[in-house]
């Protein structure tokens, strides 16, 4: 029997491989054009009142976010605080102790329900149990809503750097008489590092330019916050609140804001493909 | 009751009140007699599927034990029982008894870590830790014994020399485990293994994922552990078996088929698998 002339296979070859370059191209062209946009219409914004002073009133021009940039960096680390040593516990239980049993198959389908759970339901749910009983937003609710947002990615990301590791290391160290809490601590997280690393990274990311739950728990403040006991300034709602505004001050702050949050999003980012690309060489 | 008089491997003179030199010195009547491991009636099952099959097995004092045969025999399935790592994997089970120096190792009460301690494990591939040479060597011994620091590196030293890699790493201990080379990354696994001080060394293929002259290197190195370690491995390679072991045990489809002096099996096998097996018709 004589094969089949490849021209056919050829051409659908061609088609294919086209549409899905097309495709990729499409995406990568996407986020340009938004990084050139905010980067065009923010940069014009940063200066050094913008990182040291206070939002002005409409009408007075000049002014900064400094109290929203520290709101911000405070919640999400308050957040991170919260989240990766319990994501990270959670994971290890997944990969480690639990595996297969039932609980660790409804904390796996609970964290993957989580992770998909918009965001805006959890600033309501936090609005719920501790900012209406206390009769007042605050920065303490923020990261709280920050952080169970964080948690499933900690943790699905810590079970399945773990899960990536071979057996044999887990043998070789329960075979020198290591329980298994040892060998996970020593030895099992040194060679997992890079991974975890780039998934606390990716979660702090991810969290750092949420918007809607902040708005049910942080609110915003144009003022210096002493505490996160009260409304607290953040990044995001204000560009939220000023990109809204009628006033052109306000809307180039926005822009700057945004310019901000992407460049620190897109650091994080970075940082974490730095880590993982560390491993594989 | 341990007899002293009637089962010591030299002549003893039965009336103990004789000359002092003839007597059995202290130490010796206390050390165990017999086979260092006797398993009885084995039976493993990985969930649903049975492995091994009543294996019957005595393992040797200060001697190499080599297990052969076809791939999934369950050669590696027996010797994981003696250190009960199988544990880690929830489906698996053990039925049967395994006696170490008396001891049942599977009975529940064993206690795993000083089993571990006291059994030893050499994995198909090196598997060296993710830290350093030195710190290697120091994990089993910082789980096992308080030691100071000046105490801490002679003992890896000692360690690494029994396992002839100390002159090969001692201007390097500080550098990671895994930039060694293959066969040094074996010999660093041996070298941590013998850090604790075991009684038995379990060799699962060790050399199968090395070249020919990193093997002849721990195969040298396995007659020179024979005086002071009980040592059982699993091969693939028959001759192998033949140049390091003193016994061998044939495997089959979950069965010991044939047990008895490597010698009298490579030469005179008294079973007809055996003999098609090392002649190599099959396997």
């Amino acid at each position: 029997m004589k094969p089949r002339p490849p021209t056919g296979r050829r051409i659908v070859n061609g088609v294919v491989s086209g549409l899905a370059a097309a495709s990729a191209l499409l995406g990568l062209l996407a986020l340009a054009w938004i990084f050139l946009g905010v980067l065009s219409r923010g940069v014009g914004a940063l200066n050094v009142d913008f990182f040291t002073r206070l939002p002005n009133p409409p009408g007075i021009p000049g002014g900064g976010v400094a109290n929203a940039i520290i709101g911000t960096l405070a919640m999400t680390g308050l957040a991170t605080l919260l989240a990766v040593p319990l994501g990270m516990m959670a994971g290890v239980f997944l990969s480690e102790f639990g595996q297969k049993s039932r609980l660790a198959d409804h904390s796996r389908f609970a964290a993957n329900v989580l992770m998909g759970m918009p965001s805006i339901i959890i600033g309501v749910f936090v609005y719920a149990i501790l900012v209406l009983p206390r009769g007042k937003f605050s920065g303490y609710a923020g990261a709280l809503s920050l952080g169970i947002i964080m948690l499933p990615v900690v943790a699905r990301t810590a079970e399945d750097m773990l899960r990536l590791l071979p057996n044999t290391l887990r043998e070789a160290g329960l075979a020198l008489g290591a329980p298994t809490w040892k060998v996970t601590l020593t030895i099992l997280f040194r060679a997992a590092k890079p991974g975890l690393l780039t998934g606390i990274l990716l979660a702090v990311a991810r969290v750092s330019g949420e918007t809607a739950p902040l708005l049910f728990t942080a609110l915003n403040s144009p003022y210096w916050e002493s505490s996160l006991a009260g409304p607290t300034p953040n990044l995001t709602v204000t560009i939220f609140n000023f990109a809204m505004s009628p006033y052109p001050d306000w809307q180039q702050m926005a822009w700057g804001a945004s310019l901000l949050i992407t460049c620190g999003v897109l650091t994080l980012n970075l940082t974490a493909r730095f880590f993982l690309g560390e491993k594989h060489s | 009751m341990k007899t002293t008089t009637l089962v010591f491997p030299y002549p003893v003179a039965l009336d103990q009140s004789l000359a002092l030199e003839t007597a059995v010195p202290a130490a010796y009547a206390e050390a165990p007699m017999g086979p260092k491991i006797i398993a009885r009636q084995v039976n493993f099952f990985y969930g649903e599927h049975q492995a091994l099959y009543e294996n019957d097995l005595e393992v040797h004092r200060h001697k190499v034990t080599a297990i052969i045969g076809p791939s999934g025999c369950g050669k590696s399935t027996h010797i994981r029982i003696y250190n009960r790592i199988y544990e880690l994997y929830g489906e698996q089970r053990a039925f049967g008894e395994v006696l170490l120096d008396g001891e049942n190792i599977l009975d529940p009460a064993m206690d795993l870590m000083e089993l571990r301690r006291r059994v030893g494990m050499i994995f198909q591939k090196p598997t060296p830790f993710p830290m350093s040479v030195f710190e290697n060597v120091a994990f089993g011994l910082k789980l096992h014994y308080k030691l100071s620091k000046g105490e801490m590196a002679d003992r890896v030293e000692e360690a690494l020399s029994k396992a002839a890699l100390w002159d090969e790493v001692k201007d390097i201990l500080r550098q990671p485990g895994t930039a060694l080379s293959g066969g040094q990354q074996q010999r660093l696994c041996i070298a941590r293994a013998l850090a604790v001080e075991p009684e038995v060394l379990l060799m699962d293929e060790p050399t199968s994922a090395i070249d020919p002259i990193a093997t002849a290197k721990i195969e040298e190195l396995i007659h020179s552990l024979k005086s002071r370690y009980t040592i059982v491995i699993v091969t693939h390679n028959m001759q192998q078996a033949g140049r390091v072991s003193d016994f061998t045990a044939f495997f089959y489809q979950g069965h010991i088929v044939e047990f008895g002096d490597t010698q009298k099996i490579f030469t005179n096998p008294a079973n007809k698998k055996t003999e098609e097996y090392i002649t190599g018709r099959f396997g």
